[in-house]
């Protein structure tokens, strides 16, 4: 038996990735602490209660600390202690950007699938769709959404999944499209397989890796719009521990309290710049054409 | 594409369509296959005209015939093992799960590669072992009609006459009737005992294989003919 | 006298990320003026490697080592490789797919005005009337194909068009890789024909790259059968047609199918090994009907056997 030929298999490009490439263990490594920040967080936050937002009775003695062995994230203006604020974010930030990306996604995928298969009318239609909420913002549907239910997570997700799943539905309308072209999902056909089957088998099973691979580098993009929409009020209510919510009630003290903006905003940079790094190392060892033969330190 | 084409083959037969680029031989093949629907006439596969049947019931003759598409790469899904991709045909028959999997040992066998085979993926395979697979995958249902396209245009001459001499003793064993769609006229000559020649849309030639080569009526025949038998200054005898 | 191209324990190897994968293996060959050349063998078997290296085409990531000399300059020499003044003036090359040598933005006038201003620095007057005289020379009416896009050609023109813009160059050495495996059968021998006018007229080198040996016997007096990134078999074309020596030829010679002749095709189980896959021994012991036991301990050298002709086989040594 010849030998293997490289497998493109996505358990053997993260085996490959995590040999290979520096960016691939950076984001590997900021993601799984971020991770870890989500689990333990609410462990570990000295301050829990506060994390989620009460006020302590002793606030009024520490509102406005510098960051300080005590606290060292510093204390916001009413007093809470921003380390704790922060720790009871991860957990929030991994819940939403995971919830919307899967959601997206599985709509995504749904849409583009049966618009490639299955041509026609369905194509143009869904087609059509797509293209419709393509064009809508976040933020713009974060605004209508906000006056239609009201603030909290709801409003937030949905705004989201809606402005998000189009991407979805379009890049898997284009690997599908030449998928559903390829012989053997004809050979499925002519042997009687049922449409439902050759759609899962044949059709999702080779569209998956790609867009999953996006969907792992959008994790970061997700979780900046998401504190952006929360930033501006529209999403989240405002004394939960959404990294965007705390950095937007530091922004007024942004002079004289910067630490409260500060960390909030530094995670979210972290945690978007892992993911991406990533999603982008991983896609760099899926798609053969995107490697390259030369290597810059990173 | 096609214009009056009248064609029969019959049980058992082996008939090799020759066409080169722009012939045509790709839309016969789909109106073989009821893929494409006659735009006038009829086209009749197994006593049934499969574009006149709801989707739901052509498979019922589709499954009897064994099609090897053109490109091996293009017709294994890379994300099954072969076992699956072999097997797929035997779905919708009732059949145990020993004897379905007695059926794809037997398939594999029958053309020349270690069962071990069945648990590798395409990407794995040489294309040689590709088109074996597609093969084994074209036969496991005991088909009625055996229908190759370009069987051996993508492989290297001694895969080639690998791939030949075992269609040769496939058919034979099956007692299949055998169509092949190809450019290559040698090929197609270990192929098939009948030769259509199919130019620009239209037959020029329909007769077997020692008539053609000894008295070609068009001249698209002869051009063909003559282009794979070189002249006196390149002619080269029989080797042995 | 000096040769058109001659090597010296050539090998040529890609680097992958990790290592080297050697396409062609310890080549010495001789190549005289003015003679058609077959390299002849099945993908993998290094003949593509080769005739880029003689056209001086070899990517930036290909690795050297031993002799290659083109009319008498050292192109490659271990490590290094120079082919200042050679690639593309005294050496041109056409490629297998028509389509790809000429580029697709251009009319073909246009193509040879390229090639013939950094060559020879003609304007455009010179330059679209010496453009006339090549396609004349391959058959082509000027008047139809200058003006034109090369897709708006069929794949017999733009393969002469090819062939035109590279005898334009005004190189003495022409590599074609394959110049008719993507043309319909009743173009090839036109090609060839083609071919060997040229040759004669113009006194070129011609170094044929083709799996189909049939073919190349039409055209080439001397051919190098290639296996494995070896040559196993060199000598006159028609010789080893008729009597191939070494068992890979023989089984290659006979695989081939033939018009009119339904003898049973000659096919030994197995497939030429893959670039990178390093054996002991001979490369084809492994499918050879009539190995030895030496075989699988030894590589062979080139031995000759009489007539010109040498096998790298053990059982002529």
């Amino acid at each position: 038996m010849s030998e293997v030929k490289e497998v493109l298999e996505l358990s053997h490009a993260v085996r490959r990735a995590w040999i290979r490439s520096t960016r691939f263990k950076v984001g590997a490594a900021l993601s799984s602490f971020v991770l870890l920040l989500a689990i333990l967080g609410p462990l570990v936050a000295p301050y829990p209660s506060e994390g989620m937002g009460a006020v302590p009775p002793t606030a009024a003695e520490r509102t406005g600390r510098p960051p300080s062995f005590e606290f060292p994230m510093g204390t916001d203006n009413l007093g809470r202690d921003v380390l704790s604020r922060v720790l009871m974010g991860a957990r929030l930030a991994l819940i939403q950007i995971t919830t919307v990306v899967a959601a997206s996604l599985a709509i995504g995928l749904v849409v583009g699938v049966l618009a490639a298969y299955y041509r026609g009318p369905i194509e143009v239609a869904l087609n059509y769709l797509t293209e419709v909420f393509l064009a809508l913002p976040a933020i713009v549907m974060a605004l209508a959404l906000r006056l239609a239910l009201g603030q909290g997570f709801h409003t937030l997700l949905f705004s989201l999944i809606l402005s998000w799943w189009p991407w979805y539905a379009r890049a898997s309308f284009v690997y599908a499209r030449s998928v559903v072209e390829m012989d053997y999902v004809l050979l499925a056909r002519l042997a009687g397989v049922p449409d439902r089957v050759v759609l899962l088998r044949h059709v999702l099973w080779n569209i998956l890796q790609p867009v999953l691979v996006q969907a792992i580098t959008d994790l970061g993009s997700v979780l900046l719009e998401a504190s952006a929409i929360n930033f501006l009020g529209l999403g989240l209510k405002p004394d939960e521990p959404d990294w965007g919510i705390i950095a937007q009630n530091g922004f007024k003290y942004i002079t004289s309290m910067p630490w409260i903006s500060l960390f909030p905003g530094l995670f979210i940079l972290l945690t978007a710049l892992g993911f991406s790094l990533l999603g982008d190392a991983l896609r760099e060892e899926l798609d053969p054409r995107l490697r390259r033969r030369w290597k810059l330190w990173f | 594409m096609l214009k009056g084409i009248q064609v029969t083959v019959r049980d058992g037969e082996r008939v090799a369509v020759i066409g080169e680029s722009g012939s045509g031989k790709t839309t016969l093949l789909k109106v073989m296959l009821g893929i494409l629907p006659p735009v006038s006439g009829r086209v009749r596969v197994l006593g049934h005209e499969i574009y006149r049947l709801p989707h739901r019931q052509r498979w019922k003759v589709t499954s009897q015939v064994g099609y090897v598409p053109q490109e091996p790469a293009r017709a294994l899904n890379p994300r099954l093992k072969i076992r699956d991709i072999v097997m797929e045909p035997l779905e919708r028959f009732k059949l145990t799960e020993r004897e379905r999997d007695e059926r794809v040992k037997e398939a594999i066998r029958m053309v020349q590669l270690h069962e071990s085979i069945l648990d590798y993926y395409p990407t794995q395979l040489s294309g040689g072992m590709m088109q074996r697979a597609l093969i084994a995958r074209a036969i496991v249902h005991d088909p009625e009609i055996l229908l190759l396209d370009e069987p051996t245009s993508a492989l290297d001459v001694s895969i080639q006459a690998q791939i030949i001499n075992l269609l040769d003793a496939i058919q034979r064993k099956l007692e299949c009737s055998m169509i092949t769609v190809t450019h290559d006229l040698p090929v197609a000559q270990y192929l098939a005992d009948r030769a259509v020649l199919l130019h620009k849309g239209t037959i020029v030639e329909d007769a077997p294989f020692e008539e053609l080569i000894r008295s070609p009526k068009s001249e698209f025949a002869k051009t063909l003919i003559r282009s794979y038998t070189l002249t006196a200054s390149g002619l080269i005898r029989s080797v042995d | 006298m000096v040769l058109a191209v001659a090597s010296r324990n050539l090998s040529i190897g890609y680097e992958e990320l990790d290592s080297v994968v050697w396409a062609v293996k310890n080549v010495s060959l001789e190549i005289e003026r003015g003679s058609a050349f077959c390299l002849a063998g099945e993908s993998g078997c290094g003949k593509s490697t080769l005739g880029s290296a003689i056209a001086g085409i070899l990517p930036p990531h290909a690795v050297t080592k031993g002799v290659l000399l083109v009319n008498g300059k050292s192109v490659i020499n271990g490590e290094v490789r120079d082919y200042e003044g050679v690639r593309g003036r005294r050496v041109t090359y056409i490629p297998q797919n028509p389509g790809s040598s000429l580029s697709p933005y251009l009319k073909i006038g246009g193509q040879f005005y390229h090639v013939l201003k950094s060559v020879h620095g003609l304007e455009k007057r010179e330059a679209f009337a010496k453009a006339r005289d090549y396609l004349r020379k391959v058959e082509l009416n000027p008047d139809d194909v200058l003006e034109r896009y090369p897709h708006e050609l069929s794949g017999g023109m733009q393969q002469r068009a090819a062939i035109a813009l590279a005898l334009s160059t005004g190189a003495e050495l022409l590599v074609a890789d394959e110049p008719t495996s993507a043309l319909d059968a009743h173009l090839r021998l036109q090609i060839v024909e083609l071919l060997r006018k040229l040759r004669e007229e113009n006194g070129l080198t011609l170094i044929f790259i083709s799996h189909d040996l049939l073919l190349a016997s039409a055209l080439c007096e001397k051919s190098a059968v290639m296996y494995a990134g070896r040559i196993v078999e060199i000598g006159d074309t028609r010789r080893i047609m008729e009597a191939p020596a070494h068992p890979y030829t023989r089984m290659l010679i006979g695989a081939i199918p033939r018009l009119g002749d339904k003898r049973p095709l000659r096919s030994y189980p197995g497939e030429p090994p893959r670039p990178g896959e390093e054996k002991v021994g001979c490369p084809f012991y492994d499918r050879c009907p009539s190995s030895i036991a030496k075989c699988t301990r030894e590589k062979p050298s080139l031995v000759p056997v009489g007539d010109g002709r040498y096998v790298e086989c053990w059982l002529y040594a």
